[in-house]
């Protein structure tokens, strides 16, 4: 008897008390079998794309970062942060700021995940058309991650390597705009080449690169290879081509459509909130901004917005308020968040066109856009009147897409346009938070 | 009654005496208490001598002494008396039991304690002292009542979330509520609550009936709480409940009152004409056209002007008199072997702010068996069921019931041209929530234990406990397609169930000796094994047929979730307590707990604690001063530690499931591992003082302690650009050092009429010594920084309004010219200097009046609905407009603290600004109690043994600067922010009238 409860109470001391403290998580697995097999690599590729598209990123914020800074969208809620975009007062604790930094960086710690660990996995079942086709939706989403991220904030730090201990990827300075652009481009001919040539507009393949890359041109003035890269896209008019009218690509649950090159898609299990900043309370949403009155009169202009004014609705009276209608379906949240259109290809190469002494050529291109939305087509015969018309164009097709704000300060007109004549306002605040939090980094100027 | 009349001969004899010869003679004689028990200890000196004896075991005695000397007879907790020396020297001496608290037996951890004997620092408070707010949990009703103890409700909802501090602020992200342990079981009091209801999270304690509850035993200092070591750095609540007495014949109980709830006072919002007119000032301000100006005739196009509009009073709607009702019925008695006590509770409180009930009905059961006179086993049993109808009441606009009252702005009319419900800036249409919100919960809570002792030989003692605490939360909400949640989605609904159980399996072996009557010894030795699991199952629905359906098995769209998660402890225990002559006492803890949430090699924490005390009373010099009754210095040093609060994983690299893409799962990494985690580990040390003046009449507490947490377990934030926004780690050091004072007197104490006073009242400084990166709290206007109290503010200052422009001067504190993130300046705390309470009663014949006031002092208090409703014009028909925004700069020369409305600039557009940091100080008449006992004369022929009548109210009166209606609020149940009034209703003032009835 007595040896028995010896041995029981040992049992219980030693061995006992070690099992009964060891407890795994339920909910979670340790990062060590995070990316071990083919099943595990594809979860985390899934991962990647719902990091992209998370509230933070294209899923709001970082958008919203961009049509509210434009000056067409009106603050018309509660919250502080927008107020500050909209009202030109942006500090550098704005959450909304604050809050698509973390989340580009998320998405960009999860690319460097899958870049480290792919090429180390040995399972039949990752074949290496599959592997390569992984390395090549991560080194294009990275870039994609830093053409933002450069497009926001400048030059930034450029972290290459996944953090696997706090200590990892701290005392990295910022590198400067022309190094940052050149890992954006670096990564994207990386990608390019691993990528299958096929056409998925939810998914990165060799198509979307060229698509992002007509856009980086573009911004790095590069006309002949941005002309070169749009026209990859738009020559492929079987897969690409311009929904008619302006609606059809998104109104009545449309997804997916041709005028689509790269859009995330969003269901059940996965939503976004860009409903519920637009949309007013008696659809479901808070209204938080709306487009504002110069921007209702120009898509409501039969010469300039045509039926793009289907963008726009108003509540009943006696309210009558204008709001946005881009995002608007039901189950709510399930609206896809648009990264890039054919719309955009058009008007790239327009533009590059028109840089590259090509008049006629860029009319063209600006006219299909223009065609599309209904409105009678532009005479616009010079280099400045056509660029003229395509910033105006483009007013009016991207107002709820981040383009607006990039595009005046890319051309910089933004002084002439919103009256900014602080150019240190072209970039926005690094969030307050994270000069605390990292010494190596430094603020923007006039913050 | 023979006793007495023995002393009274024992007094005639010896005053007999009086006219005898003086010649020094040997005097002895025995000490007893008034029921005959031999007293040691006792000191007996000659008055205005120094010769002196103290009692031995038998309460013996014996001294030389002169006929005629006059003796001087005192023990602690005893009216002294005095007896002459006559004829007789041998004499026998009764000392009664004087009324003060020092007799009462103290609820001590893993035991009890004589308050006399006491070395650590406790407050016991007699749930009979406190039961008369009706809130629905006993922390509530601790408010006040014990020095250092800080309690404020969260809002005026019963059975929300309260604030509750022993001792000030020791944590950033683990818990800062104390351990909570009702009848030796370690308690839950993590909210549950899954489903929303904007910031703020139900009571877990207001499961527990407090009229169930005996007495509640606070632990401060760390010579009382480090037995309970990991868990103790805030502080433990041991909560006895009532058990019936052996030999007593059964008593019916009975408590039955009803009563009324209304909001004393509410906010003050602007007309419709007086909302246009700013408006337009703002426009014409900002140098924008009159002729376009949004308030201009309805024929221009605009609104119609300012004078033609309307004004709408919605809080009217929302508040209203809500329904009190208490009733509990006890039963209990005992036997020579058996004691019991039954109990049967329900309550139920409407809340003042509509949609918002809560009811709890709830059963008791304590029983204890004398098996043999060495084997006692019993159970301790709580069986409760709280209900609760939810509103959304904090932030954010959807379904929000009370900012839909308060922050729509009064010109906007409640329904469309066409006749349906109007919705304003992201609103509710406020009669559609009255109507149509559906939110409730139920909570069913087990909480039980049972025992078995042992008593090995005299002295020593064996008890086996298992104990569990079970509580499944059940929550639903629908929302029809009236309101905006439910609006688009044709209803929405959602149902939660969460479940936590925490087992506990505890041995302890006990020890109790007395050598001589000098040498008293006890020692405790114990372990216990705790597991905590608890499970979620979520689901939700949208689509449904109608809103006549509105559970999920309706709806064509649904998800669910599932969730689990588990922690384990182990720990060892023990104590040993001595003391000399009950003059010199000295005790000594020491636990170790080891917790699943760390890595191994970190498991395992050591809490030890020593304390000494002091009776002076006992020593030579004090024995015949008598107006000194007691006086005991006390001082203690231990260690405590937290894990309370953080992630049961929290040390673990994790990737988290569920970031799905095209509906195909997806996997990200969560969290960053950090194997060097452990305990958060506070010292403190504690001196004290106890004093008893005239028998005890008036009884005095003083105690200063410093507590010292150091390895905080932090959320450090870690630079983003990592893909982690932070880690958990041991990094910085928050000090707590304060005074309590608390005095208890008995002014009058003549057998028809009573008067007692006690007072207490405490400071806490508290400072965070270092912290290597500032730390936000979940409402940004609150920031923890290094230097700083916890809950400091950390805003624009504004300077003053320039009378010339009307434009704010903020305070530009680097000087740039600029203002920027780097001028914000910390601006007072959410922590008051001191605080308190107040309690009187009085009691002449039947009648008892017990007045009670509890105070704060210095506190501040964020007033963000002031920052919505003062927003000069930026905010147009989104917001309401509060009469304060009518004390704008308007022309020059104004002298004002409020800016011209203007929507440029940073008049407006600046946040936080310290314009909204007001003063949160109060004094309040938290309650009053007035009630009749009936004579037993009347009583007895009715054949009922007991029956009191009574009126009781509270929150009847309230002094305080703050502009909104209370400054006892809180947004959030997150406890890194304190202070910050949004959307949240004040403190209820109530009125009811009861009985209690003993049969």
């Amino acid at each position: 008897m007595k040896k028995i409860v010896n041995i029981l109470l040992s049992t219980l001391l030693l061995t006992g008390c070690q099992q009964f403290l060891t407890v795994q998580p339920d909910l979670q697995v340790d990062q060590s079998q995070a990316i071990t097999n083919a099943s595990t690599a594809e979860a985390a590729v899934n991962g990647l794309y719902n990091r992209l598209g998370s509230d933070g990123y294209y899923g709001s914020n970082f958008q919203a970062l961009a049509y509210l800074s434009g000056g067409d969208v009106q603050w018309t809620g509660s919250q502080g942060a927008p107020q500050e975009i909209t009202a030109r007062k942006l500090t550098a604790d704005n959450g909304y700021v604050g809050s698509a930094w973390n989340a580009i960086y998320r998405t960009i710690l999860q690319a460097n995940y899958l870049l480290e660990a792919v090429p180390t996995i040995t399972d039949p079942q990752l074949t290496a058309t599959r592997k390569n086709q992984i390395l090549g939706e991560a080194y294009a989403i990275r870039a994609l991650s830093y053409f933002d991220l450069i497009r926001g904030w400048g030059g930034v730090q450029l972290i290459l390597k996944a953090t696997r201990t706090p200590a990892d990827n701290t005392n990295i300075p910022r590198s400067s705009v022309d190094e940052s652009y050149a890992q954006v481009l670096k990564d994207l001919t990386t990608a390019e080449p691993l990528l299958i040539e096929t056409t998925n507009r939810n998914k990165i393949t060799r198509k979307t690169v060229w698509a992002i890359r007509a856009r980086y041109h573009l911004y790095r003035q590069e006309w002949e290879q941005a002309e070169t890269y749009a026209s990859k896209l738009i020559d492929d008019a079987a897969n690409y081509k311009l929904a008619k009218p302006y609606s059809a690509f998104f109104a009545n649950n449309a997804a997916a459509t041709p005028e689509s090159v790269f859009e995330i898609a969003y269901t059940n299990s996965f939503k976004n909130g860009h409903y519920n900043w637009w949309l007013p309370p008696a659809l479901s949403g808070r209204r938080e901004w709306a487009p504002n009155a110069a921007l209702v009169v120009l898509l409501n202009d039969p010469n300039v917005g045509g039926n793009r004014k289907d963008l726009i609705a108003q509540t009943s009276p006696p309210g009558n308020l204008w709001y946005g209608k881009l995002y608007y379906r039901i189950p709510l949240g399930t609206d896809p968040a648009y990264v890039i259109r054919i719309a955009e290809l058009y008007l790239i190469r327009a533009e590059a066109r028109a840089q590259l002494g090509k008049p006629a050529a860029a009319l063209t291109d600006l006219n299909a856009v223009r065609d599309r939305a209904g409105v009678p087509a532009s005479q616009a015969a010079t280099k400045d009147a056509l660029l003229l018309a395509i910033e105006t164009e483009r007013q009016v097709e991207f107002p709820f897409e981040a383009d607006r704000w990039f595009n005046l300060i890319r051309t910089g007109r933004a002084a002439a346009v919103l009256g900014i004549t602080d150019a240190t306002k072209y970039v926005l605040p690094i969030p307050n938070s994270e000069i605390l939090a990292d010494k190596a980094l430094t603020q923007n100027q006039g913050y | 009654m023979q006793k007495l009349l023995f002393a009274g001969v024992v007094w005639l004899l010896s005053c007999g005496g009086l006219l005898a010869q003086s010649t020094a003679t040997r005097v002895s004689g025995t000490v007893r208490t008034d029921n005959g028990e031999p007293l040691p200890g006792a000191n007996v000196v000659i008055k205005n001598q120094t010769k002196g004896a103290t009692t031995d075991a038998e309460g013996l005695f014996s001294l030389e002494a002169r006929t005629g000397d006059e003796l001087i007879i005192s023990a602690i907790g005893y009216q002294s008396t005095q007896v002459k020396i006559g004829a007789k020297n041998t004499l026998e001496i009764f000392l009664k039991e004087s009324a003060s608290q020092l007799n009462e037996v103290v609820v001590v951890g893993y035991g009890t304690q004589d308050r006399k004997n006491l070395v650590g620092s406790i407050t016991q408070v007699n749930a009979d002292e406190i039961k008369n707010r009706p809130v629905a949990s006993f922390d509530q009703q601790l408010q006040g009542r014990a020095a250092g103890v800080q309690v404020a409700a969260n809002t005026g909802v019963p059975g929300d979330g309260i604030f509750f501090r022993i001792r000030g602020t020791t944590s950033i992200n683990a818990s800062n509520d104390p351990l909570y342990v009702v009848d030796g079981v370690f308690v839950n009091n993590q909210s549950l609550q899954k489903i929303t209801t904007q910031g703020q999270a139900n009571n877990p304690l207001a499961d527990i009936n407090p009229a169930d509850i005996e007495s509640i035993s606070i632990l401060k200092d760390a010579e009382a709480t480090a037995i309970y070591g990991a868990r103790a750095a805030n502080g433990v609540v041991l909560i006895t409940t009532k058990r019936g007495a052996y030999n007593s014949k059964t008593k019916v109980s009975l408590n039955a009152s009803i009563g009324q709830a209304w909001a004393p006072k509410l906010w003050d919002l602007v007309t419709g004409p007086e909302h246009a007119t700013i408006i337009n000032e703002a426009w014409t301000n900002d140098g924008k056209s009159p002729a376009t100006r949004p308030f201009r005739p309805v024929s221009e196009g605009g609104r119609g002007l300012p004078e033609d509009q309307p004004t709408y009073d919605r809080l009217n709607d929302i508040f209203r008199t809500g329904a009190l009702q208490n009733y509990d019925l006890a039963v209990s008695g005992g036997t020579k072997q058996t004691r019991f006590y039954i109990g049967g509770g329900y309550t139920s409180q409407q809340a003042t702010l509509r949609t918002n009930d809560f009811s709890r009905a709830s059963f008791k059961l304590n029983l204890d068996q004398d098996i043999t006179d060495k084997i006692r086993i019993g159970t301790s049993n709580i069986l409760s069921q709280s209900n609760r109808t939810n509103a959304r009441v904090g932030d954010g606009p959807q379904g929000g019931i009370l900012q839909a009252a308060l922050h729509t702005p009064t010109y906007l009319p409640k329904f469309n041209t066409d006749g349906t419900y109007a919705k304003w800036a992201g609103f509710d249409n406020l009669d559609v929530l009255i109507n149509n919100t559906d939110m409730h919960s139920t909570s069913t809570r087990y909480i039980g234990n049972i025992y078995g002792e042992y008593d090995i030989t005299s002295g020593l003692k064996l008890r086996s406990s298992w104990s569990i605490d079970y509580n499944d939360y059940n929550e639903y909400e629908y929302w029809n397609t009236l309101t905006n949640r439910g609006s688009a989605s044709k209803g929405l609904a959602t149902s939660s169930v969460s479940k936590n159980t925490i087992w506990i399996n505890e041995q302890t072996l006990s020890y109790r000796k007395s050598v001589g009557i000098q040498h008293n010894f006890g020692a405790l030795a114990g372990n216990t094994l705790q597991g905590n699991v608890s499970t979620q199952t979520l689901a939700q629905g949208t689509n449904f047929p109608s809103d006549a359906f509105k559970q999920i098995a309706s709806a064509s769209v649904t998800t669910s979730s599932s969730n689990r998660n588990q922690y384990n402890l182990v720990s060892f225990f023990g104590r040993i307590d001595y003391n000399f002559s009950k003059k010199y006492f000295l005790e000594a803890s020491l636990r170790a707990d080891a917790s699943s949430k760390f890595a191994e090699g970190h498991r395992w924490g050591y809490f030890p604690s020593a304390g000494v005390a002091w009776q002076l009373k006992q020593e030579n010099f004090l024995r015949d001063v008598n107006v000194v009754s007691d006086l005991k210095i006390r001082a203690s040093v231990g260690w405590t530690g937290n894990q309370n609060g953080i992630g049961n994983y929290a040390s673990r690299g994790l990737w988290g499931g569920g970031n799905n893409y095209l509906d195909n799962p997806g996997t990200v990494p969560v969290q960053l591992a950090n194997p060097e985690l452990k305990w958060e580990t506070t010292r403190q040390t504690n001196v004290g003082l106890n004093i008893g003046l005239l028998n005890n009449r008036i009884g005095l507490e003083i105690n200063a302690y410093s507590k010292y947490t150091y390895d905080l377990s932090l959320q450090v934030p870690l630079a983003q650009s990592s893909g982690f926004s932070s880690i958990y780690r041991n990094d910085g050091e928050i000090s707590n050092r304060g005074l309590e004072f608390g005095i208890n007197t008995q002014n009058i104490n003549k057998p028809n009429f009573q008067w007692t006073t006690s007072f207490n009242i405490a400071a806490n400084v508290n400072r965070i010594e270092k912290l290597s990166i500032p730390v936000d709290a979940s409402y940004a206007a609150e920031r923890m920084a290094q230097g700083q109290a916890f809950h400091s503010f950390y805003v624009y200052r504004q300077l003053y309004v320039d009378p010339k422009t009307g434009d704010a001067v903020y305070d530009d504190v680097n000087k740039d010219g600029k203002i920027t993130v780097a001028d914000r300046q910390f601006y007072g705390s959410a922590l008051p200097k001191f605080f308190g309470g107040l309690n009187n009663t009085f009691a002449y014949k039947g009648f008892d009046l017990s007045v009670f006031f509890n105070f704060s002092y210095g506190s501040k208090v964020f007033n963000n609905n002031r920052f919505f409703h003062e927003s000069g014009g930026t905010r147009d028909d989104r917001r309401a407009i509060n009469k304060n925004q009518l004390k704008r700069w308007q022309k020059e020369g104004d002298i004002t603290d409020v800016p011209r409305v203007t929507t440029i600039g940073n008049n407006y557009n600046l946040s936080p600004t310290s314009r909204f940091v007001e003063d949160g100080s109060f004094l309040r008449l938290n309650s009053l109690v007035f009630g009749y006992t009936i004579p037993k004369a009347v009583l007895r022929k009715v054949g009922i043994s007991s029956a009191r009548v009574y009126y009781n109210g509270s929150n009847l009166w309230l002094l305080s600067n703050y502009q909104g209606p209370d400054p006892e609020v809180n947004v959030t149940a997150d406890p890194t922010t304190q202070g910050y009034d949004l959307g949240t209703p004040p403190q209820p003032r109530t009125a009811q009238f009861g009985l209690n009835l003993t049969l």
